[in-house]
């Protein structure tokens, strides 16, 4: 399969005899191809994906792991990595096995679609961004847009020494608009971003109609006003929920945050945690979702797992080692931002699933507080259960009516008191998956998504 | 190592392939790294070498009055990979485009930029050992202190022979390292009291300092136990004091929003002359300052590196730009073109992207507002804020806010308890007539603290608004 195929049987026969050194090794060569376009009333830039293959081997050493990484799939670089596991093999013989379950899964899956994007050159794509430009120009206060489109293939085969095989090659296709609305010097800006995995459908969603909603919100901000800010009933939008949702149940049920002993969660294992109304869910295998993935970099089949099942935490994500001294099964999260990096078990997409409630419901029933809308990011505490969600804008609500437009903020709470407080969660209609990257810390970003419906609640919130 | 041997530089020897391809510039890397993680205090991971090695190509095709920019990255120094990544970027050449005809690329083999210190020689003969020792002397450090552990951590040291050359007879490079430190510092204090708290470090270096660790830890023991009993501030407009740490969450992403060429292309930039903050604000863009992650002898055009002054007395002074931005403008680089940046960091490979305008280490000039003591004097009542979770600046509105990880409350111009939770946020850079942070600074100190990439004394805001609990 692709730019990976050719060098297969040199990597199955490395893998094969580092096996005779020890108990367990497996190897992630990767290969990317792709191409984005960023396109402004000034300049057209394009960037490709590296043309760089490499490959990360990992070997257990009987009391931990260590890693190897090449950049290059050549017979001398992957002598160099054999070279170098043998050496440490050398000083640390394994006997035992290492904890938790050796994949032997054997996959092949290529994203599918009608509409393969691997061919969208140059010429096509300008094309495109300067129709998706045009829509905004002239727009009063509009002082500039910018378009950004990209597709990107990223190809991994996981090999290992107990006869797993996986090779998927994910599509990833993206476009944003970014009006940005100027006046007397006074610079605000907004974006709408349709992603996915898949093919050219997925650009289908860059209209006119979208690009014009999101310069007039970026207008609208100029004059937007200072948000109210202390303990507020809020009504989060779905970007916003879904920050919500990554950043307290995601990185919180990140199992590794469990061996750590670093997560607030590990002792609510299993009980309610919040309202009936509230289920969240981890979900590699989301077709067509940004972050869906075929299989993990520990050759686990990516799958849905629930984390919160009607108020009660009931799972959390895992990798082989973490599965074995919980005595469950990995869930498929095992993720690596790119073989130069270590896996950490990561979140793919994350979201709160729907309620029954509609918005209009919502608002009446939160009488006075803010809707906070176009979520910008997030941080969490693990240790701490506090989390921080950002929204580029919102709105007051006034007595059970959405009024005024009001500037960027923060909310920041206790997230078991923030569940405790969750009062509806809307329907089907409004539930929405973004297309992001998280870190952990500083560096090993990957792509995520989070998403929901409207959530209601209460928080502190503030300008941010 | 000053610079790669000219033989086998990475960028080199892809320049011997590109005769006939001018204008030309070729970035490369050799990259060694080496990691300890830790889970605990014991080893859960060791990695490396992690071996990667690749080049840049970008192209520049003038025509009708404008340039077509290709590049490609790649790591096939055959002459066959060469080509290829030489025809993707003659590709995207053909439907680039950046206003400029003029391309004045950095000339001259002696343009090295003279010596800056970037390399911990030590680390770079014995890397693993180096990190060994680190993480040893890590451990000793925390010896004895029982209501305190590390969390998780990483040690992440990378060695790099970075080589620039292009079409106009540049053949620079220089060797260089980079320690990055993560780790989270949990204070249990115990059955009774409040549950754990945790601090998180986030740092990066040129070098290991072993040596340093033992006070260092006392200080981050101290902020874990703070962040375990703070308690949400009050709601309310109060004055704050903003140490480097917090600084360095906010200028970077602000400055480099504004203070750039490729601001100034998209007209949201600024204009020298415009009097953007309080008349005791001067600050610089350093890219010498000795050890830090983000100075260097050249930039990633191969221009020498040099401090440039953004605020002078709150006027802007100078903008930054890049060889390209340069020529739209019809003035010199500053030496600010890099590559590799995500939100004001570098990453640990750069050569995988073309090079954007970015600032290095900014530096705040020590002000009069005396001693940390002095400023806390002069607050009388409001809030140190010593760590935000994600300050979330925004390049465009100059907005940034997020929830207090760690703050103390300031009574009767004294420290009082450590604050933990709710929020702050306000406009850090405003256009001219507007209100923003630095306009409304009331004080700034007179001792700087390194805090990457900003260099700092404590400031003292006016107010800010305060989302808390009551």
């Amino acid at each position: 399969m692709g730019e990976l195929s050719d060098a297969e049987g040199d990597l199955y026969h490395t893998v094969a005899r580092l096996a005779q050194r020890t108990t367990f090794v497996e190897l992630l060569a990767e290969a990317n191809a792709g191409l984005s376009i960023r396109h402004n009333g000034h300049l057209t830039t394009f960037q490709r994906p590296p043309r760089v293959r490499g490959a990360v081997f990992r070997a257990w050493t009987g009391s931990g792991w260590t890693e190897v990484s090449v950049s290059g799939l050549d017979p001398a670089s992957l002598r160099f990595a054999e070279g170098a596991i043998e050496r440490m093999l050398a000083h640390r013989p394994a006997r035992e096995n290492p904890p938790g379950e050796s994949s032997t899964v054997r996959l092949e899956k290529v994203t599918p679609t009608s509409r393969p994007v691997r061919d969208m050159g140059e010429e096509e794509m300008r094309t495109l961004a300067r129709d998706v430009y045009s829509w905004t120009s002239g727009i009063p206060d509009i002082h500039e847009t910018e378009v950004q489109i990209s597709w990107r293939q990223d190809e991994r085969l996981y090999l290992n020494s107990a006869a797993a095989r996986c090779s998927q090659s994910v599509y990833r296709v993206r476009g944003q608009v970014i009006p940005v609305a100027m006046e007397n010097g006074r610079a605000e800006s907004d974006r709408f971003v349709q992603g996915g995995v898949g093919g050219g459908e997925i650009l289908d969603g860059l209209t006119a109609e979208n690009a014009r909603k999101a310069a007039d919100s970026a207008r609208a901000l100029l004059h937007a006003k200072a948000p109210p800010y202390g303990r507020l009933t809020v009504l989060l939008a779905p970007s916003v929920t879904g920050y919500f949702a990554h950043e307290s149940f995601g990185h919180g049920a990140e199992a590794d945050q469990f061996v750590r002993d670093r997560s607030y969660l590990k002792p609510h294992l299993g009980k309610q945690v919040g309202p009936e109304i509230l289920t969240i869910v981890d979900n590699g295998a989301y077709t067509g979702a940004w972050s869906e993935i075929y299989c993990d970099d520990e050759g686990h089949p990516a799958q849905r797992t629930v984390l919160v099942d009607h108020g009660r935490f009931t799972g959390a994500l895992h990798d082989r080692v973490t599965a074995a001294m919980f005595g469950t099964t990995p869930t498929g999260n095992t993720r690596r931002s790119d073989v130069f990096s270590r896996s950490f078990v990561r979140m793919t997409n994350t979201y709160v699933e729907p309620g029954e409630s509609s918005f209009e419901e919502l608002v009446k029933e939160a009488r006075d507080g803010v809707l906070l809308e176009s979520g910008v990011g997030g941080i969490e505490d693990p240790q701490g259960g506090q989390v921080q969600v950002k929204a580029r804008m919102g709105h007051l609500i006034e007595n059970g009516q959405v009024t005024d437009l009001v500037s960027s903020m923060a909310l920041s709470g206790k997230v078991l008191e923030f569940l405790s407080s969750i009062r509806g969660v809307s329907g089907k209609k409004d539930f929405a998956l973004d297309t992001g990257s998280c870190g952990k810390g500083r560096t090993d970003f990957i792509p995520n998504s989070a998403g929901g419906p409207y959530l209601l609640s209460s928080a502190v919130v503030g300008q941010a | 190592m000053s610079a790669p041997k000219t033989s086998d530089a990475a960028a080199f020897r892809v320049a011997d392939n590109l005769a006939g391809k001018e204008p030309w510039e070729v970035f490369g890397e050799r990259i060694r790294r080496y990691e300890i993680h830790l889970n605990r205090d014991e080893v859960e991971m060791t990695r490396g070498p992690v071996a990667l090695e690749g080049y840049d190509i970008r192209l520049f095709r003038p025509r009708d009055g404008i340039l077509g920019i290709g590049s490609q990255s790649s790591n096939d120094f055959s002459a066959e990979g060469v080509r290829a990544a030489l025809q993707d970027a003659e590709r995207s050449a053909a439907y680039a485009s950046f206003p400029t005809s003029r391309l004045n690329l950095a000339s001259g083999r002696g343009a090295t930029g003279g010596i800056v210190e970037v390399l911990d020689r030590g680390l770079w003969e014995y890397p693993m050992d180096s990190l060994d020792g680190f993480v040893s002397a890590l451990r000793t450090a925390f010896e004895g202190r029982k209501d305190f552990e590390v969390s998780f951590g990483s040690v992440r040291a990378t060695l790099v022979e970075t080589s620039i050359c292009n079409s106009a007879g540049l053949r620079t490079g220089y060797g260089h390292t980079t320690v990055e430190l993560e780790m989270g510092v949990k204070a249990t204090g115990g059955p009774e009291g409040p549950a754990p708290g945790e601090y998180w470090l986030n740092e990066s270096d040129r070098r290991l300092r072993p040596r340093e660790l033992g006070a260092r830890v006392d200080d981050w023991c101290r902020y874990a136990e703070d962040v375990r009993r703070g308690r949400p501030p009050p709601t309310g407009e109060l004055p704050v004091v903003l140490p480097s740490p917090v600084l360095a969450g906010i200028f970077p992403v602000v400055f480099g929003g504004r203070f750039t060429g490729s601001a100034r292309l998209r007209g949201v930039g600024i204009q020298p002359g415009m009097k953007l903050a309080a008349d005791l604000v001067t600050i610089h863009d350093d890219g010498r300052v000795p050890w830090a992650p983000m100075s260097s002898p050249v930039d990633d055009e191969g221009v020498p590196q040099r401090r440039r002054t953004l605020l002078d007395h709150g006027s802007v002074s100078e903008i930054l730009y890049d060889t390209l931005h340069a020529g739209a403008f019809d003035t010199h680089s500053s030496g600010s073109g890099f590559r590799g940046l995500s939100g004001g960091f570098r990453t640990w490979f750069r050569f995988l992207q073309p090079p954007s305008v970015s600032p290095t280490t900014i530096t705040l000039a020590p002000g009069e507002g005396g001693t940390d003591q002095e400023i806390v004097e002069a607050a009388r009542d409001g809030i140190w804020i010593q760590e935000i979770g994600w300050s979330s600046p925004d390049p465009v509105s100059g907005a940034f806010g997020g929830e207090i990880r760690l703050g103390y409350r300031i009574r009767d111009g004294e420290l009082a308890e450590p604050v933990r939770g709710g929020t702050v946020g306000g406009i850090a850079l405003a256009p001219e007539g507007l209100p923003s942070i630095l306009t409304r600074l009331q004080a700034v100190g007179s001792r700087n603290t390194f805090s990457e990439p900003v260099s700092a004394p404590p400031v003292l805001v006016g107010s800010l608004t305060i989302g808390g609990e009551h």
